[in-house]
């Protein structure tokens, strides 16, 4: 029967959540229809993971395992994965929206002549398709999209499904599969890799975020937001532009091409709200704008607001909350 | 050196939420709301093109676009930044093709057109934001693809692109000929044509290819069918801090939120 294929993302030696996420995802669609759910496990020294993998939904497991594998090039490890479904001939295949993921699922898509739709945040399991949700023209609208060819692929926005389990007691298969890899070389070399350093914590994590935008004249009103930000215990965002004006590293971009967040509070500093960076914060639970603007799109999304140069409110709020929280 | 960046002209990305227009029988946006206008990334694809060709005046960039009548603007607004050529695909079959028919289309294209060294593709476009035409095309034509590219160097035969990664940046090496998908930068800000440009951009010639010319005879199939768009709602009130000046709604915000309970 065929069934489900779920690409398995390893991060510091575990399931990625939003693996865990998918196989949620493909074990809700799996109850209604009946079919069988496999995971692709690829890397170096990941055997260890597959249980985990059983233990949060998937029937079986594929690995490869290959010292090759180690660091990740989406021709050598397309390969493996095409191999894999050529033998497990699933309907749909479904990836995390995150990193090594997003690389593969289209190259794949081509070679299953496969229809993708990428950035699903919701489906429906019907008769004849599963439907996926995609949020489009900037998150502005939303598409419900049919896949008609006979292997769907979907990539999947992380934090939008509920994991399964994990159930413990869940028992599966798992299969190594033996592609040869003597023949294969990377299609590009690394030269050299720089890792950001992470302040206080990442952005997806923290509980408060302060972000500036367009608006902000300069890199040292940025220093203020990182203050306001230390200050709660939360980190710093940006928008778009704030990127293109180099006045902050794209680690920091929030929105639709950046980090999607939903902390408790989100403070939008300087930000007119274009759809692209609301689609990135539009979860968080409360959000407060300070933008002269008062036709700013911004407010039609905020809880609170304050129609004010961000220069003439900032340093009082500083102090205000400090003396409050302190 | 041949370098082909794929462009396409979207429904301005900028125009607010509230305003937004969707048809939605024939389920995409209204298309007459506001300027119709060249996708922002590949603004920034046809800058690193731009920037390859300022240190090496051999290089030739080639912009390339598929679409209807109004299209012709997104070709003449790259020439003026700044492209040597240009090349239109117009077909009444091609205008409402998903993102593997694009991808094949524009492969075909491009063999036919003879030699590419180098392909640049925003990394997604602002409508269907589906950023998957990049990849397939590398596929179809089976040469490297790189994501998330920035910024490229040529050295000798070698190209290097800077990217970006989960938490930072790396630099990759590829041999040609490769395809790159590109984001935003403030390095790959897009020029803004010369007057001059603007002036040669109108006289240029620009070539068009029908489904015929590219020797396409059978209708092209649709993997993936829009059955519906929405529009979201937003159910948020929103609640203005009022105040003398500045400094005062500060005051009266910070209390406010204290209040909430919102801070810890």
């Amino acid at each position: 029967m065929p069934g489900i294929l779920v690409y398995a993302s390893i991060g510091c030696n575990a399931v990625s959540m939003p693996t865990r996420e998918i196989l949620g995802m493909a074990r809700a669609i799996a109850v209604k229809t009946g079919e069988p759910v496999t995971a692709a496990l690829l890397g170096a020294g990941v055997s260890p993971l597959a249980q985990g993998l059983i233990e949060a939904g998937a029937d079986s497991v594929h690995v490869c395992d290959n010292d090759k594998l180690g660091e990740f090039h989406a021709n050598v490890y397309l390969k493996i994965l095409a191999d894999i479904a050529a033998t497990v001939k699933p309907r749909i295949i479904i990836f995390p929206g995150e990193a090594a993921a997003l690389e593969l699922a289209p190259r794949l898509a081509h070679r299953l002549k496969g229809g993708l739709v990428t950035d699903c945040i919701g489906f429906e399991v019907r008769e004849d398709a599963v439907i996926f949700t995609k949020p489009v023209y900037g998150s502005k609208a939303l598409a419900r999209m049919r896949i008609t060819s006979p292997t769907a692929l979907v990539s999947v926005r992380p934090r939008t499904q509920e994991p399964f389990g994990p159930d413990q007691n869940r028992k599966g298969e798992v299969v190594a599969v033996e592609t040869a890899l003597g023949d294969i070389e990377p299609e590009t070399r690394i030269v050299e890799r720089v890792e950001e350093e992470v302040f206080e914590c990442t952005l997806e994590e923290a509980n408060v975020v302060v972000s500036g935008g367009r608006g902000l004249k300069d890199t040292e009103s940025f220093g203020q937001l990182r203050e306001l930000a230390a200050l709660l215990n939360g980190a710093m965002g940006a928008t778009r532009v704030a990127v293109d004006q180099g006045m902050v590293p794209p680690s920091c971009q929030i929105g639709l091409t950046g980090k999607i967040v939903a902390p408790e509070v989100y403070f939008a500093v300087g930000i007119s709200g274009a759809s692209q960076h609301i689609a990135g914060m539009s979860g968080s639970k409360y959000i407060v704008a300070i933008n002269s603007d008062p036709d700013a799109p911004i407010f039609s999304i905020s809880n609170v607001g304050v129609v004010e140069d961000y220069r003439n409110v900032m340093p009082t709020l500083i102090d205000e909350l400090r003396k409050a929280l302190v | 050196m041949h370098i082909v960046v794929c462009t396409k002209q979207i429904v301005d990305p900028e125009i607010p939420s509230g305003e937004f227009k969707v048809d939605f029988k024939a389920k995409r946006a209204v298309q007459d709301q506001g300027e119709l206008v060249l996708n922002p990334y590949d603004e920034n694809a046809i800058e690193v093109a731009l920037q390859l060709k300022d240190r090496d005046k051999d290089i030739k960039v080639t912009a390339l676009t598929m679409g209807g009548e109004s299209s012709q603007k997104v070709l003449r607004r790259a020439l003026a930044m700044g492209c040597d050529e240009a090349i239109w695909l117009k077909d009444p079959s091609f205008e409402t093709l998903d993102s593997a028919g694009t991808a094949a289309i524009i492969a075909k294209a491009i063999r036919q057109a003879g030699s590419a060294d180098i392909i640049l593709c925003g990394r997604q476009a602002g409508d269907w934001d589906m950023g998957q035409v990049g990849a397939l095309l590398a596929e179809d034509l089976q040469i490297p693809c790189i994501p998330l590219a920035y910024n490229i160097e040529k050295k000798g035969d070698a190209l290097f692109v800077k990217r970006e990664t989960e938490n930072g940046m790396a630099v990759l090496e590829v041999a040609m000929p490769a395809l790159a998908n590109i984001t935003n930068s403030s390095t790959n800000q897009p020029r803004y044509p010369s007057v001059k440009g603007v002036l040669m951009a109108g006289r240029k010639q620009i070539p068009t290819f029908s489904a015929g010319d590219l020797s396409i005879d059978a209708e092209i199939q649709k993997r993936v069918v829009v059955e519906e768009l929405t529009l979201p709602s937003y159910d948020r009130q929103v609640l203005f801090i009022d105040g003398e000046d500045g400094p005062e709604k500060a005051v009266n915000l910070a209390a406010h939120l204290i209040k909430m309970n919102l801070l810890k």
